[in-house]
């Protein structure tokens, strides 16, 4: 339960470490299905025409998206298809309640169908906060997403986990 | 995968090795998201009861996936699946044991193929058929 | 006796038996052969990854049995059949709609056909078979059978697809 959970040093010293890197792929269905799951109609999301046509590689990817992990049975999360990887805390913390905390995304360039990224993550911060549902530890993780052909960053993310 | 099976061991009558499946809702929204049939009748159970359902579904065509893999994986490495199908007569729950299963009913070559039909069906834990259908399969020959 | 029920087939349903209808294209990507791959709970890794499927003598990544592409969405429509049980769908006075079966079938051998890889661009042709009434435990029943040919970016034709669909 979250009233036990103590933040331990050797859980503090896990922060900045980098994780190995993971593959993200950017694909036209992928696009295409996170832009009909938020309800956008805009075109820029789903015709590659009229995308090359404004001068983009090809259709855009919605805010929000940076690319699906490649899955790999039995290395993936089922659930949630994050990556289980060597390096970088995936801290488990042993609580019934697993909420979203919130994500920030920072970008540096356009992210297109097509791309082909590789991702990074390392945890960055840890803290437990009294709320309405008692003693809550959140987790940060924030993950760097490089173009895998250009090596340059094209954005940053920071996901905050609620355990409670 | 086990070892790859010959057209000379595959004898008329035989059963292919069974594959047992068992999905979690969580799985048939996987599903929606894989194959984009977003009908409700497999996710909310409102839904679904309104339509005159008493509960959730399994897809049919989740079912028919789950004999591809059957006669896929039997087949090996060397083997093509050439056509698969079957009819979604009997409805399958959610959290259920779904049992595919294959049985052999000819055998012969054609066109330079060594080919094999089976029946194939995907059955609850009593035992009754809900989706009965048909394959062929080509398989590799020692020689 | 009772009256015979009167029957929902239309003049213009019947015209349309054996209509070819607009092509949809469908669009086969690593991100969907995985996602479809890992929804049935396949673990052959030519479904997930592109080394062993290559190393298999496939172009890309291979399309699950089953999988034939994602349609092209465009909101609003105009795009192809989602999964199934979609094409062109009459206006029949039954509110209900169940999938009665499929059958595919896959033409992998060159040089008219091939398999199906990520990567590849499938244009789907459809045409109804026939239009069957009948009563079940659900009560009166339209029953539609349909069959789509896939060709591939090459002109290959790469499967069949037989469906049936029921409205009730």
């Amino acid at each position: 339960m979250a009233e036990e959970f103590q933040i331990t040093d050797e859980m503090r010293a896990q922060i900045g470490k980098e994780s190995e890197p993971w593959t993200y792929e950017v694909t036209t269905t992928s696009v295409r299905m996170y832009a009909r799951g938020i309800g956008s109609d805009n075109p820029i999301h789903y015709d590659v025409d009229l995308a090359k046509a404004q001068g983009f590689r090809s259709i855009v990817a919605p805010a929000g998206y940076i690319g699906t992990p490649v899955f790999v049975p039995g290395t993936n999360d089922p659930t949630f298809g994050f990556p289980r990887r060597s390096g970088g805390a995936r801290l488990n913390v042993p609580t019934k309640g697993l909420l979203d905390g919130g994500t920030e995304t920072e970008y540096f360039d356009v992210i297109c169908a097509g791309d082909v990224l590789e991702e990074t993550s390392h945890l960055a911060d840890i803290k437990t906060r009294d709320g309405a549902m008692g003693k809550m530890v959140f987790v940060t993780n924030e993950s760097v997403y490089k173009n895998k052909d250009t090596g340059k960053v094209v954005a940053k993310q920071k996901l905050t986990s609620i355990h409670f | 995968m086990a070892e790859q099976v010959y057209f000379e061991d595959i004898e008329v009558g035989a059963e292919i090795p069974q594959l047992k499946k068992n999905c979690s809702t969580q799985q048939l929204v996987l599903w929606a998201a894989g194959s984009g049939d977003f009908y409700q009748i497999h996710y909310d159970k409102d839904f679904a009861q309104k339509t005159g359902l008493p509960g959730l579904i399994v897809h049919g065509a989740l079912k028919n996936a789950f004999l591809g893999q059957l006669l896929h994986d039997w087949a090996g490495e060397n083997g093509q699946v050439r056509k698969f199908g079957c009819a979604y007569r009997g409805m399958d729950d959610p959290n259920q044991d779904i049992l595919c299963r294959g049985v052999v009913t000819k055998k012969y070559q054609e066109s330079g193929k060594n080919l094999v039909e089976l029946d194939v069906w995907t059955e609850k834990p009593d035992g009754k058929k809900t989706s009965p259908g048909t394959a062929l399969v080509a398989l590799p020959s020692k020689s | 006796m009772t009256q015979a029920k009167p029957s929902v087939i239309t003049e213009e349903m019947r015209a349309a038996i054996g209509a070819e209808g607009p092509p949809a294209v469908l669009e086969v990507e690593k991100t969907n052969c995985r996602m479809y791959a890992r929804s049935v709970g396949h673990t052959d890794p030519i479904f997930y990854d592109e080394a062993a499927a290559k190393g298999r003598g496939y172009r890309g990544i291979a399309a699950p049995p089953g999988f034939l592409g994602t349609p092209t969405f465009r909101p609003g429509g105009g795009s192809g059949a989602p999964g199934e049980a979609g094409g062109r769908n009459f206006s029949v006075p039954y509110k209900r709609i169940l999938n009665g079966g499929t059958d595919y079938e896959y033409f992998p051998d060159a040089p008219d056909g091939d398999v199906i890889c990520a990567g590849d661009t499938i244009t789907a042709r459809s045409s109804i078979l026939s239009f069957e009434e009948t009563e079940g435990s659900l009560g009166p029943m339209l029953i539609t059978k349909r069959q789509t040919t896939y060709t591939n970016q090459n002109g290959k034709l790469v499967a069949k697809m037989d469906g049936t669909l029921i409205q009730y």
